[in-house]
């Protein structure tokens, strides 16, 4: 794949994948763009292997989960004081995000869960392509998505 | 496994559109041309690495090979050089004196050789690291 085939299939696919790492990183604008040119960095560096014609999103989702899995493990000892913060400011800033409280009930899944509640609900795959995307097994994925809709419901109290 | 109507409509509502596409794919390849320069800078200076360990290779062979073959085309019973001193131990050492210089120079290339491999080894370690770490950080 050249420079030009990649970038044009970027700009076809980028609304989706910037939406798909919003919801992940529970509507911060900044982490999820940075997460997104990671990840496209990291597919251009590994484009020459791609040979999945026609399942490109999907390869950049893949690749965009690991991205984010990889960034909340690093994350990990700081990130109850990110989480704190975080919320001050989404409460201050309730009025600038619409949708204030799907996020902050994602926020309360475990990054599995949530990506493949994402995955499922905003992106729309099947089970059988999550599993694919997450490399995990199709009753992973059904026990998953049970037990962060289960968990939604919850906190959405709908 | 059947979709949960109510999340499925809020998930829908709130499909994000983002306003600055344009600036999105300008940063992206922007970082794209940062790491095509880094790779570019790597592969080239790793090559220069390659070519120095292969010249200094081969010159180390061809030079001990030939300083061995002058030894050993000397006559077997002229010694290399002679000491005009009384001692045994400097004797013994002049009378091998030919024996002494090729095994000096077997084992002098023979420490090149394990140094340059030692090096090659090195740089490839250092190239997949390098790789690693673009993959990891971007630039």
């Amino acid at each position: 794949m050249t420079r030009e085939d990649f970038i044009s299939q970027v700009e076809r696919e980028q609304e989706s994948l910037r939406g798909f790492l919003l919801a992940l990183c529970c509507g911060n604008k900044n982490d999820a763009d940075d997460l997104a040119q990671d990840t496209l960095v990291k597919a251009y560096l590994s484009s020459a292997g791609y040979q999945d014609k026609g399942r490109f999103r999907s390869w950049l989702f893949k690749i965009a989960h690991n991205t984010f899995l990889n960034h909340k493990a690093s994350l990990r000892t700081t990130e109850s004081i990110d989480e704190a913060r975080t919320l001050v400011s989404n409460a201050a800033a309730d009025d600038s995000f619409e949708h204030q409280d799907l996020y902050l009930a994602l926020r309360t899944l475990p990054p599995k869960e949530r990506s493949a509640i994402t995955l499922f609900y905003l992106s729309e795959y099947s089970i059988r392509e999550i599993a694919t995307i997450t490399d995990t097994s199709e009753d992973a994925v059904k026990k998953q998505l049970s037990r962060g809709r289960d968990r939604l419901r919850e906190q959405l109290k709908y | 496994m059947v979709k949960d109507k109510a999340l499925e409509e809020l998930f829908l509502a709130q499909t994000p559109h983002f306003d600055d596409n344009v600036d999105f794919i300008a940063r992206l390849t922007k970082r794209l041309d940062a790491v095509e320069y880094v790779k570019q800078h790597q592969e080239a200076t790793l090559r220069r690495y390659k070519l120095a360990m292969v010249a200094a290779f081969i010159v180390g062979i061809v030079s001990g090979a030939v300083t061995m073959a002058f030894v050993l085309s000397m006559p077997a019973d002229v010694p290399l050089f002679t000491l005009s001193v009384e001692s045994s131990i400097l004797l013994w050492i002049a009378e091998n004196s030919r024996l002494i210089a090729t095994t000096a120079i077997a084992l002098l290339m023979s420490f090149g050789i394990m140094s340059i491999i030692s090096n090659v080894q090195d740089i490839l370690a250092l190239r997949h690291k390098s790789i690693h770490i673009i993959e990891t950080y971007g630039n």
